[in-house]
């Protein structure tokens, strides 16, 4: 019996090596011959008999439980015939088989039993269970209660369980799919046999969703008020983001006052703002505003948002900088092709709140006269001296610091194809910049045909923002005049270690000089070398053997990302930072 | 400067109203409660703060020990080796619960300890002694820093002795000066901090985010948020006005908090937050993936605190609730925060009873009649080890 259930624990981690191999290289698998399991979300194919699709694209743990971060959780499903099957009889099972697993863990004599059971606690509190007739977390089934089912939750005929596990157990699952099986045979059903399994991908909800507000929030009756303020806060942030600035979603709400100065015709809201028939349907839902037969108003959530919006403009507008002062947490795959050889000069100032020992021959610096005196004082005590003399090792000084400013130059695509999140991310960066830094910002658009300088340098951020308020997308790609247009700004204004940095997704395609884009855009490039202005290109796979071309033309460098967001971009920059800090 | 029950109060900063008193219930207690207010110019975060000095009760410390004995538990390197009698023969005496303020251009010595400079520069007999620093001077008191976030941009060693001094509860602090042994004390502190993110350096979570992480609570200050409450407001004040040259009234709401402070004190020592509460504030901390675990912890100690401040007789949901915003804010994106109250929300609403209703017997029974799979699979248990795993190249070889 002791050696049965040392093998069986062997083969449970084996099975869990394996799966971990599996899931990292984003599969899924079938286990048993009723069981399918990955980090997916499942879907059972109308019409196909025996077929589960594996959807690559829809993480388990985001899809069916929000979690923030991908990966988080195991989906197992096993399936069954046509039948019920209560969830806490597979609550049961799973609790006996996780108990005994962990035991087996850790054999140890000493182990003491309780924390035996409270290691399997732990785990009973991160699995969910879910079958037609209800779900809970197995530690709840266990204690009795149960969950309704929600409408998405489409669980026919299958058992679903949700595992939060982290990769280097994934032993654990074995066991748990071995405790489904036995609960639904128990259950008087027949495991339902898998005859294939396909990965593919989810189509994507939203053909453009760089325009839709992603919001939380859903029409809340019946509320506390604090829930409500947080929704009413966290809409206003998205927005914020989608219409610019707090006054401009101001200026949105009351286009549907029955103030009919302030309403606003289609035409007039698309030029302003784009198209907005997602967002108006989607107010809608959200219960913001409501079609009548005299037409579009705010409804009286909606006035009540406006009246929310006008009594705290300033601690709005204020979380707006907050939030885009906040480094984004994940980012993607970012390479470095290159490196910068222009040298960087640094300000040193004298940091009066620390001092330390003279430690070299030099005998430079701020001299600490208090601290120094202290010292002397101290050590001639120490030393026994009758008076107070001041030694070498007594002498203390301030200590320097110094930073690296770097004025930066945004240079922007702003062509029809940079229009949406992109555009977005590269504005964002510009404000980034910023507020988080103590450096002056200049943006340079180029689109249509030609550069513009859409802001010139500055530290003022009211400036900036106006500035990438009319950055709009659209056009051909005019590198050349973008880069001449950049060299110029920076040689003509007084800028510490000016950077330029470009940040494009496509390749040149209307000249400057002659009839070759590309060639102009190059010769472009070598002026920046000569001014010896770092230079960085930032672009995607699809244009990177140019762009590398072109960064060694500018004596620069290029960083080629998986995809133009806001964190990869923030991401770059925060490394050129460290890079130039540290040389 | 205008008396604490003097202050007005709106939606908009009543939360820091609450946090001070529960963090001074806390301290009392024994288990220190940090709190930071961050909000922009006006919105009386520090006026509230150092309003609430006049609500401080008494400790009772060694007498003359400058580090605050407890008599029952004395720390200080000076009362720690000392026997029960020898500490008795010193006596006690009552002093104010400490309230000590550290700027942002404070210097390290001033802040953990120093040598004595009128020890050193004694002409009789001059001595080299430490002499302890506002943090171990403010033991089982309260700490005031204001403009936080500009202490942890210019002064890095500073902010460094904050995170020991808050890392657990009670914290650490080691006192180092050349020539003298090193001392090091345990440090029961509650740190109040204000901020004004919106200017340089910015909100403290980008400056030095472990910092900000160790605050248990924080409380983005508002203004009223209708006219109504404004007004309301004014008429407060006018009332406050009126009421000021009857000091006397105030000087008696506080006395009354002093006391009611010590029975909550008590109240707080033996409460402890229901099983039920516990796990489903484990919950939320494991399905919305949170990082810091300490979030947790100041939801528990804060749900409790609030529940004694306004007198519930048991700790509720409600209570849990009230505190998620002001724990998690600091800590998770805005989104986060929104998902993790709605879903208590719909939790905790009777329709989601009503909901089994007329949701169950829709979809599910329709599709229940069709049989997706043949049955007679085999088990796990009846198959080897090698078939256990099937990929989706394995099943259907022909595909590829
Ligand atoms: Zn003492």
């Amino acid at each position: 019996m002791k050696v049965d259930r040392k093998e069986a624990f062997n083969t449970s981690s084996v099975v869990g090596n394996y799966l971990n191999i599996y899931f990292g290289q984003e599969q899924g698998v079938r286990l048993g011959e009723s069981g399918v399991v990955s980090l997916k979300v499942h879907q059972v194919v109308a019409g196909r008999k025996g077929q589960v699709k594996i959807l690559t694209n829809r993480d388990a743990g985001q899809c069916l439980l929000e979690f923030i971060d991908p990966g988080q959780v195991v989906h197992l499903c096993v399936f069954h015939q046509p039948g019920n099957i209560h969830p806490r009889e597979v609550a049961k099972r799973i609790f006996w088989a996780i108990e005994e697993y962990v035991q087996q863990e850790d054999p140890h004599p000493s182990y003491i039993e309780k924390d035996t059971l409270q290691n399997a606690v732990d785990h009973a509190l991160r699995i969910q269970v879910v079958t037609c007739e209800g779900k809970g977390l197995v530690y709840d089934l266990f204690q009795g209660q149960l969950e309704p089912l929600d409408p998405e939750d489409q669980v026919v005929n299958h058992v679903r369980v949700l595992i939060k596990v982290g990769s280097d157990r994934y032993g654990i699952i074995l066991p748990i799919a071995a405790a489904v099986e036995e609960a639904i045979v128990n259950a008087g059903l027949e495991l339902g046999k898998v005859r294939k399994i396909i990965h593919t991908r989810a189509k994507e909800q939203e053909a453009n969703f760089s325009d839709y507000v992603l919001v939380p929030w859903k029409q809340l009756k019946n509320v506390s008020s604090l829930t409500l303020r947080e929704n009413r806060n966290q809409l206003v942030m998205r927005l914020a983001a989608r219409f610019g600035s707090i006054e401009e979603v101001e200026e949105f709400l009351s286009s549907y006052s029955p103030n009919i100065f302030h309403r606003m015709s289609k035409d007039q809201q698309h030029r302003k703002w784009g198209n907005l028939e997602e967002n108006l349907q989607q107010f809608e839902e959200l219960g913001i505003i409501k079609k009548t037969l005299l037409g579009t108003f705010l409804t009286r959530d909606g006035k009540e948002l406006k009246e929310f919006i006008l009594n705290h403009k300033c601690e709005l507008e204020a979380e707006i900088r907050r939030n885009i002062r906040r480094k984004p947490k994940k980012s993607g795959k970012i390479h470095k092709l290159g490196e910068n050889i222009q040298k960087v000069t640094n300000i040193e100032y004298v940091n009066y709140n620390k001092v330390k020992r003279h430690n070299d021959d030099t005998w430079s610096g701020h001299l600490a006269i208090p601290q120094t005196l202290m010292q002397a004082k101290k050590s001639s005590l120490l030393r026994h001296e009758s008076r107070l003399t001041i030694q070498k090792e007594d002498l203390q000084f301030y200590e320097k610091r110094h930073y690296i400013p770097m004025d930066v130059c945004l240079l922007i695509d702003a062509s029809a194809s940079m229009a949406g999140e992109k555009r977005q991310a590269a504005c964002y960066l510009a404000e980034h910049l910023l507020l988080s830094g103590r450096e002056k910002v200049a943006v340079v658009t180029f689109q249509e045909m030609k550069a513009r300088l859409a802001v010139p340098f500055t530290k003022n951020q009211k400036i900036l923002s106006r500035g990438l308020k009319n950055v709009r997308p659209g056009g051909l790609t005019p590198l050349a005049d973008g880069i001449i247009t950049s060299v110029e700004v920076i040689r003509s204004t007084r800028v510490n270690n000016p950077v330029l940095i470009l940040i494009t997704d496509g390749m040149p395609n209307f000249p400057l000089w002659s009839f070759d884009a590309k060639r102009d855009a190059l010769e472009a490039a070598q002026k920046i070398a000569e001014l010896k202005v770092r230079f960085i290109c930032i672009g995607v796979e699809s244009n990177r053997d140019y762009l590398k071309e072109l960064a060694d033309c500018g004596k620069g460098k290029l960083y080629v990302v998986d995809d133009l967001n806001r964190s990869n971009l923030v991401d770059i920059m925060d490394y050129e930072k460290r890079v130039a800090y540290s040389s | 400067m205008k008396p604490y029950f003097g202050l007005a109060r709106h939606d908009g900063n009543q939360p820091l109203f609450n946090l001070v008193e529960m963090s001074i219930i806390s301290t009392l207690a024994g288990e220190p409660l940090h709190l930071h207010a961050e909000g922009l110019r006006g919105t009386g975060k520090t006026t509230i703060m150092r309003a609430a000095r006049e609500l401080l009760p008494k400790i009772t410390r060694i007498t003359g020990c400058i580090y605050n004995c407890d008599p029952d538990r004395p720390h200080c390197p000076l009362h720690r080796h000392m026997s029960r009698e020898e500490i008795k023969a010193l006596g006690t005496e009552e002093i104010d619960m400490p309230f000590l303020e550290i700027s942002h251009s404070a210097k390290v010595g001033t802040v953990a300890g120093s040598i004595d400079l009128a020890k050193i520069t004694d002409t009789n007999n001059p001595q080299a002694a430490l002499l302890p620093g506002i943090i171990p001077q403010a033991h089982r008191g309260i700490i005031f820093i204001d403009e936080i976030n500009r202490l942890a941009d210019t002064s890095p060693e500073i902010t460094d002795i904050l995170l020991d001094v808050m890392g657990n509860k009670p914290g650490r602090l080691q006192i180092e000066e050349a020539g003298l042994p090193t001392v090091e004390i345990t440090i029961q502190v509650s740190v109040w901090a204000a901020s004004n993110p919106d200017e340089d350096p910015g909100p403290l979570e980008e400056v030095r985010r472990q910092l900000s992480d160790r605050f248990d609570m924080v409380v983005y200050m508002g203004r009223p948020s209708s006219v109504d409450v404004v007004v309301r407001m004014l008429e407060g004040s006018d009332r406050a006005r009126r009421e000021d040259f009857d000091a006397n009234s105030f000087a008696a709401k506080n006395q009354e908090f002093r006391q009611r402070v010590r029975e909550m004190a008590e109240t707080y020592r033996v409460t402890e937050l229901p099983d039920f509460l516990r796990n489903f504030i484990a919950r939320v901390y494991i399905k919305h993936n949170l990082e810091s675990i300490r979030a947790i912890e100041a939801v528990q100690q804060g749900a409790v605190l609030y529940s004694i401040l306004k007198k519930h007789k048991q700790i509720m949901i409600n209570d849990v609730i009230e505190m998620l915003p002001l724990a998690l804010k600091h800590r998770v994106d805005g989104d986060t925060l929104v998902k993790i109250m709605n879903g208590l929300e719909s939790k905790s609403s009777r329709d989601s009873i009503l909901n089994i209703k007329d949701r169950r017997p829709s979809k599910a029974t329709k599709e229940r009649e069709e049989a997706y799979f043949d049955g007679g699979a085999r088990r796990l248990k009846d198959m080897g080890r090698q078939e256990i795993i099937a990929t989706e190249k394995a099943l259907n070889p022909n595909d590829f």
